[in-house]
């Protein structure tokens, strides 16, 4: 394949290219209710070509090789335009030529393990809630996707990577009377099939929960002081802060970009951010990006004062800040962007019932259930929270979306428990889905925070 | 295809093919300059079998061998996965409007060239990051079946998107525009954009509680997801339909009128017949606030024992690839009826409340039950039926059921926005939360 990929890259007559070849085999099984919807493996392939000539970088997506010459052509002709539009020419940060080929190690490959085995587990799971009459229905299912990448530079690089990802989960809808609720449950990685198996115990959790849900009530709108959960927490490192550590948004926000500065305090002292998707055995790990940039673990804010930034070739060498790694594209069909790894708020000593403690009154809001962004705002949906009086968990409450302004919350981050959790199921939306974006925190105290109530 | 569909009729009951091919570019300017150009071209082939009554399904990119994707929708068979309907035969199809052969003959070039223009326009008159972007798009459909189906189409359109970005907070005042083929900006979009955005630079702080709402079409799917929810026949097979026995019922205020109008050929993107080879029809959804029908593909349709309305289309709310999804109920050409009021005159209706331009977080909370609860990015502040400033750290909250009992006026023009064409909506009674309390 290499030596194919290398005859396609000959034909570029370019200042850099690079060819990124890719067989995406997938499995999936879904259960809607009692019934099997859907149970099947595919595989797709394709080609993603970039090109810089004349300080313009193009890229193409196909996926017939015999269209290629027409793709190479028309990135050629983009590039050449981008650079006769733009009066600073695209140059890419410097980084070593890497000849290598890298599989992760597997606790159980799920390309050995057969589709009928797979189907008994998710029926299995998904026979637990539909126990109870109260569940009306389930959307849960299993997927394996599997990313066999083979990726050429004009600069020499070789570099074939797989990325192995599994997931299960979906969700669990109860209903009684007119009222409707759902929860999600999940569980995954990327090391290997043995992450979806002995998950009994969180089915029939979530099931519980989402019958206890019909009993909530739904939370007043208000501004109350917060305690995040894990999942919750590591959401708001995500979506309010991680995404304006990529260097691609900020880049062509002027305002932002000036206060996101490297060395400016932004967030309270106890606030510590990191994106270390060089950690195995966590679903972000990767050891080579889209642009066959070696990943590296990148402190992004300490004691709350900004001290990195994910960067793709391109953004490292116009921020004039190092090479992260973090270029990284859905599949075959897309040129990499940048996309954060796993990214987590570091744990600290306190321990949860200490911040229960510190709390006194007010809301602990657990898991997270969507969130958008825009800017320095955005809104996050809980699925779930309970109401803490004199330092004590009390009632349940439901419909739970918060809102809140990204450097405000910052500060207001007044305390950060011991016990970090890692999300083991993911999907960033970001133009492309990323399945391994992981993220985490342990959970933190957040005070005025903007309920929506219903 | 034809020799795949042969081969699979050969081996079971009923087989489908269907074939996507999308080609596109785009280009994207950040901060007033040229930022990036993006091309594809893509293939894809997706093939349905029946056998016993049960459902195989495969796909792939390149036919490299016929078997191997005839094997894998053989081996998926095995799952038994119920399809006790039958695949149609569609002989005749809408004489419609889907393409317009000089979108092929647009450059990238000229695309550049009229977002060179228009973003001079927005530099000279307002202090905003500028964020545009436009696309040109071509795609092949064609589906064959063994009861004979054989039709195909080509679509074609060209778009642009244009956000005017307040400096810091990065929420933004956007409007987008699709045609069939290149067309320039029209001049009054463009004026009423920098409008918008040079009048609402102050930013407000209004007091908690419940008031006037009006939702641009921009922030329409904050509503019409749960409507797409509620009126969807896979939520009615599986009993989460909050409305499962309101056909004939009045849900909404009278004066709202929502139909899918895939044959409404002044705009690109027309559909003659849906992802399962169904002839689409206009369907009347809402007719002045009565619930009038339901929305089915092959599948549920059977499974209701109804027939299907021709929304089976092999698309998900997350994305996801043509050939990739198994056709499931959507509706993709949602038009809200237009009511008689001006954009000026819904103003003066309001009097004082808040302008929903953004709603952020959409896809969250209780889609089934018709809750949702988002964030304003931003909203236009209004008083005495004039824009006063922005608000920015504000929540709206409530379930679409209640909301749509309480329209005040609709405007009378169609905007595009996500899944559909809608104008904007004036109700009353929308609780908004905020940092400020009485």
């Amino acid at each position: 394949m290499f030596e194919k990929l290398k005859k396609i890259l000959q034909k570029v007559d370019a200042d850099y290219s690079d060819i990124r070849y890719e067989q995406k085999k997938d499995c999936v099984i879904t259960f809607n209710g009692k019934e099997l919807t859907r149970i099947g493996s595919n595989s797709t392939d394709g080609f993603v070509v970039r090109i810089l000539k004349n300080g313009g970088l193009s890229s193409v997506a196909f996926t017939k090789e015999t269209d290629a010459d027409t793709a190479i052509k028309s990135a050629l002709e983009n590039a050449v335009l981008i650079g006769k539009n733009i009066k600073k020419p695209i140059q890419l940060a410097k980084v070593p030529v890497v000849k290598e080929t890298f599989f992760p190690e597997m606790n159980e490959d799920p390309r050995k393990i057969t589709i009928s085995e797979k189907l008994e587990l998710v029926r299995k799971y998904n026979d637990i809630p539909l126990k109870n009459y109260k569940i009306v229905n389930t959307n849960i299912g299993y997927v394996d996707t599997i990313r066999e990448k083979y990726f050429v530079t004009s600069e020499g690089s070789e570099i074939r990577e797989d990325l192995i990802t599994t997931r299960v989960g979906g969700l669990i809808t109860s209903k009684e009377g007119n009222l409707i609720q759902n929860i999600r449950v999940s569980s995954g990685g990327s090391d290997g099939f043995y992450n979806v198996r002995n998950q009994e115990d969180n089915f029939a959790n979530k099931t519980r929960l989402v019958l206890d849900l019909l009993k909530a009530k739904p939370v007043k709108a208000g501004v109350f002081n917060c305690i995040l959960n894990p999942s919750l927490a590591g959401v708001f490192a995500h979506e309010a802060f991680g995404h304006f550590s990529e260097a691609d948004i900020i880049e062509t926000l002027p305002a932002m970009r000036q206060k996101m500065q490297i060395g400016s305090k932004l967030g309270s002292d106890v606030l510590n951010i990191i994106d270390d998707a060089t950690m195995p055995n966590q679903l972000g790990f990767y050891k080579y990006d889209d642009e066959g940039v070696a990943v590296r673990s990148t402190q992004l804010m300490k004691n709350g004062i900004l001290t990195g930034r994910l960067h793709s070739r391109r953004t490292a060498f116009e921020f004039d800040e190092p090479i992260s790694g973090h270029c990284v594209a859905e599949d075959y069909r897309f040129a990499p962007i940048i996309r954060m790894g796993t990214i987590y708020i570091e744990g600290s000593t306190p321990t949860f019932d200490e911040l229960l403690e510190s709390l006194q009154d007010g809301l602990y809001i657990v898991d997270a259930k969507g969130g958008q962004t825009a800017g320095e705002n955005f809104t996050f949906g809980a699925q779930y929270g309970y109401v803490v009086k004199d330092g004590k968990l009390a009632g349940m409450i439901r419909d739970i979306n918060i809102s809140g302004n990204l450097y405000q919350t910052m500060k207001d981050i007044i305390m950060v428990s011991n016990d970090l959790v890692l999300t083991k199921t993911g999907g960033c939306g970001k133009g492309q889905t990323n399945i391994r974006s992981c993220h985490g925190a342990p959970h933190i105290l957040v005070n005025n925070v903007v309920m929506g109530g219903v | 295809m034809e020799k795949l569909l042969e081969m699979a009729k050969k081996v079971c009951d009923q087989a489908e093919v269907y074939s996507y091919e999308p080609a596109t570019s785009s280009v994207l300017f950040e901060n007033a300059k040229l930022h990036d150009i993006e091309s594809s071209i893509h293939a894809g082939v997706s093939l349905r079998i029946i056998k016993d009554g049960k459902l195989g399904f495969a796909y792939t990119r390149n036919i490299l061998n016929r078997n191997e994707i005839l094997q894998n929708a053989l081996d998926s068979l095995k799952g038994k996965v119920e399809a006790e309907y039958d695949f149609p035969l569609t002989t005749e199809i809408s004489d419609l409007k889907t393409f317009d052969p000089s979108i092929e003959d647009l450059t990238t070039s000229r695309m550049v060239d009229e977002l060179c223009r228009i973003s001079e326009q927005f530099q000279s008159k307002t202090d905003a990051e500028i964020s545009l972007d436009s696309y040109k798009h071509i795609e092949k459909i064609m589906i064959m079946n063994s009861q004979g189906t054989d039709i195909n189409s080509k679509n074609g359109g060209f778009g642009f998107y244009l956000g005017l970005i307040f400096p810091g907070g990065a929420s933004s005042i956007s409007r987008s525009q699709s045609y069939f083929t290149f067309k320039k900006t029209p001049q009054n979009l463009v004026n009423e954009m920098i409008e918008f955005y040079n009048s609402s630079q102050k930013v407000i702080e209004p007091k908690s509680g419940k008031m006037k709402v009006l939702w641009m079409p921009k922030s329409m799917h904050t509503l019409t997801w749960r409507i797409l929810s509620g009126t969807s026949a896979k939520s009615i097979y599986e009993r989460i339909s909050p409305i499962a026995e309101k056909i004939g019922k009045k849900i909404f205020d009278e004066k709202l009128t929502i139909h899918d109008a895939p044959l409404d050929d002044k705009y690109p993107w027309t559909r003659a017949f849906d992802d399962e080879g169904v002839n689409c029809h206009p369907l009347s959804i809402i007719e002045n606030g009565v619930l009038k029908s339901f929305y089915y593909d092959l599948n549920f349709a059977k499974k209701l024992n109804t027939k299907s309305t021709g929304h089976g289309y092999r698309t998900s709310r997350w994305g996801g690839e043509a050939i990739g999804i198994k056709p499931n109920p959507n509706l993709t050409h949602l038009q809200i009826k237009p009511g008689n009021a001006s954009f000026s005159e819904l103003l003066k209706f309001m009097d004082k409340g808040m302008i929903i331009e953004g709603a952020m977080g959409a896809h969250s909370g209780n889609i089934p039950n018709g809750d949702y609860s988002v964030g304003v990015s931003p909203g236009f502040y209004v008083e005495n039926g004039e824009i006063i400033g922005r608000v920015k750290d504000a929540m709206i909250a409530g379930n679409v059921y209640d909301t749509l009992k309480n329209v005040i006026a609709i405007e009378d023009t169609l905007h595009p926005s996500w899944s559909g064409r809608f104008p904007a909506i004036l109700c009353d009674d929308v609780s908004v939360a905020t940092k400020k309390y009485d």
